[in-house]
């Protein structure tokens, strides 16, 4: 079964990876492939709506594209809308949650805000129109790793908690749900750089289980090689110093940091084909002139091409 | 006198744990007796910090590794919620059966690891008892990723909010009669929804660890409101951390946003991964005509170094624009560090030392 099939996938990776990114370009290709696909960011982050050079950004789904859609969870916004389900009557959650004893309480239950926006990806994911699935595919743009396992842990760390009642009921459809490797994806979003790279394979060991449903990892921001090799340049390098211009020495430079990026880049493919026992795709680093605007057509794209041609399972 | 504190805060992924560790090596290196308290289990931080583990005990750097002569001392730590925590109601509980009582009640176990806020807060706890015990001129603490160290500024109220007597009598006791009459019929109808909610026995095991903690609450508060006083003290410094990249920058203005609401003193702006502008500008014209190589794969590869100097020349540009609009952004002559783009990964503690002259100095 194909990630391109599974109804969520959830997209982790260390802070600065291109999380964000990475989703629109996937939510991209998956909308134009005539999934209705939305996009879930967590935690109040409102990455997605500027890549698509949009400005309105809320708990309600926007259009961005053709059959895509964002929105960003925030854990206030999830528990109000779950209450409100609960008790069907939104006077009594005003009594009940907005009053200065509720509030830190509510604050403190360990893992409640984390539950309860899985809640809503959840809710997402039953939700129709018409006998039929309202969202084909929800893609959720988790937290940064640490957090972002928590998160993912957080229903089961509910039922444990609660053991009983209508809230261990719905956290363990919740979990359930996340839970099915048939249903759910993980992503995993890396550079190929060290730190990155070490926080990931952390992440997938530390997964345990859950593993079974890691589909993809993503190697980000992949520098193209260069067109020529290193014996090439090695010879060339002498003749390049040689010449007298203040510029050539620092050009030299670059060259050199980029061949060695380079040659981590290789290291950092080899250690995922060798520590991380899932398919990966790279994406190319793209050069661009307003870093809040990837060229995110492109990007999905070579994204979709890479899936395409078989990359996952 | 006091230690100075300063807390780095940023998005994740802008290079915080490693910008504080290495203003904590700076400040050593120059006499000073400095410990950086981590928040992030980074194996790597230990590693480029010459030590094996870090751990809730301060561990000795060993500075003289790279200047054998050092005055300075540096001790790092990585902060354990649960032994802090286990710690400080060890020390604040009136008798061992109060401590007993708490440290068995299963919320207590479930939750001090995972509460939320307790991490955030025993950060502070943390920071409070090297503060208050420890032989330190400067404490340097690196923080989660900041809308994690949102709650961690609150975190201290927030707990003091839910340890409120209030509770107590909300949970453990509704129905008792008391001041709050008013109230009464609401409360009830609070706990009846919320048994409802979380089952029975849950909420019985939350009211029994309130309870209990009734007999530290003295101590706890005396505890959080030190913190605030001692987050607000001209003499403590927010540093915020980002890189040029416009999320990370959002973050770093949110985050002032807070500190100014909350009048924490902010002590600058840390940008790094800077990449600054080619010295000169290079075209094919600047490189020789002709080189070692079959004249299609020379200009093949003169097109390259071109093309290489030209792409960081249009980044060193967006830096640039990123720089000017943080600075427009930010308070009027907030003080600015910009710290290079290393092009190699910081593994040791020399690599750790060479960021020095772009960090600032322990007298911000």
């Amino acid at each position: 079964m194909s990630i391109l099939d599974k109804r969520i996938i959830v997209v982790t990776g260390k802070g600065g990876v291109g999380k964000s990114t990475v989703c629109a370009a996937l939510g991209l290709f998956l909308a134009q492939q005539g999934r209705r696909t939305i996009i879930a960011e967590t935690a109040g982050c409102t990455a997605i709506p500027p890549i698509f050079g949009g400005k309105a950004r809320g708990y309600k789904p926007i259009p961005m594209r053709p059959r895509l859609h964002t929105m960003s969870i925030t854990p206030e916004a999830a528990i109000e809308d779950y209450v409100v389900q609960q008790l069907h009557i939104q006077a009594l959650y005003k009594l009940v949650f907005r009053n200065r004893v509720m509030g830190p309480f509510i604050e403190a239950v360990p893992g409640l805000h984390d539950a309860i926006q899985l809640g809503k990806v959840f809710d997402l994911e039953r939700q129709k129109d018409d006998a039929k699935h309202t969202w084909d595919t929800i893609i959720v743009d988790a937290p940064a790793t640490g957090h972002g396992l928590t998160m993912l842990d957080a229903p089961r760390a509910m039922m444990e908690l609660t053991r009983a009642g209508p809230v261990y009921e719905g956290v363990k459809m919740v979990h359930n749900v996340l839970d099915d490797p048939d249903t759910t994806a993980v992503v995993l979003v890396t550079l190929p750089e060290v730190m990155p790279l070490q926080e990931t394979i952390e992440f997938y060991e530390r997964l345990g289980q859950g593993r079974d449903k890691v589909a993809l990892c993503i190697l980000n921001q992949v520098l193209p090689d260069p067109i020529f090799n290193q014996d090439e340049w090695d010879i060339s390098k002498s003749a390049l110093e040689n010449h007298d211009h203040p510029g050539i020495a620092e050009g030299v430079q670059l060259v050199e940091t980029w061949l060695h990026k380079v040659t981590q880049q290789m290291e950092a493919a080899t250690t995922i084909s060798e520590q991380l026992p899932v398919p990966c795709v790279q994406l190319t680093h793209q050069a661009h002139n307003s870093e809040d605007k990837p060229p995110i057509d492109t990007l999905a794209n070579e994204l979709g091409a890479a899936l395409a041609n078989g990359v996952a399972p | 006198m006091s230690a100075k504190v300063v807390i780095c805060c940023g998005s994740g992924g802008v290079g915080k744990t490693t910008i504080s560790a290495a203003i904590a090596l700076k400040w050593a290196l120059e006499g000073a007796n400095v410990a950086v308290l981590t928040i992030d289990p980074a194996k790597r931080l230990a590693d480029s910090l010459s030590i094996g583990e870090l751990t809730n005990q301060p561990r000795r750097v060993p500075i003289e590794q790279i200047q054998p002569q050092a005055t300075g001392k540096l001790d790092a730590l990585m902060l354990d919620a649960r032994a802090t925590f286990d710690d400080l109601i060890k020390r604040l509980a009136p008798s061992e059966d109060v401590t007993q009582r708490i440290l068995s009640n299963r919320y207590y176990q479930f939750a001090s690891g995972r509460l939320g806020g307790a991490h955030e807060f025993m950060a502070m706890e943390k920071l409070l008892e090297m503060w208050q015990n420890g032989p330190y001129d400067i404490i340097v603490l690196d923080t989660p990723p900041t809308r994690h160290a949102l709650d961690f500024l609150r975190a201290p109220g927030r707990m003091s909010r839910l340890m409120d007597k209030g509770v107590l009598r909300w949970l453990v006791m509704p129905a008792k009669k008391g001041g709050w009459r008013a109230l009464e019929l609401g409360s009830e109808m609070v706990s009846r929804v919320l048994k409802k909610l979380l089952g029975e026995i849950t909420v019985t095991e939350i009211a029994e660890f309130f309870d209990a903690f009734r007999d530290i609450w003295d101590g706890f508060h005396l505890r959080a409101q030190r913190v605030t006083e001692l987050l607000a003290d001209p003499n403590t410094k927010f540093m915020l951390v980002t890189t040029p990249a416009p999320s990370a920058r959002r973050e770093a203005l949110f985050f002032l946003d807070v500190l100014q609401s909350q009048q924490m003193p902010f002590g600058g702006f840390i940008i790094n991964r800077h990449i600054s502008p080619p010295r000169h500008e290079l075209s094919r014209a600047s490189l020789p005509t002709d080189g070692p190589l079959p004249e299609e794969r020379w200009e093949a590869l003169c097109q390259s170094i071109v093309n290489a100097t030209h792409m960081r020349s249009n980044k060193a540009i967006m830096h640039a624009k990123a720089v000017d609009t943080l600075r427009a952004a930010g308070p009027t002559g907030a003080p600015f560090w910009l710290v290079p783009e290393q092009e190699l990964d910081l593994h040791d503690l020399n690599a750790l030392a060479s960021l020095q002259a772009a960090l600032p100095g322990a007298e911000i």
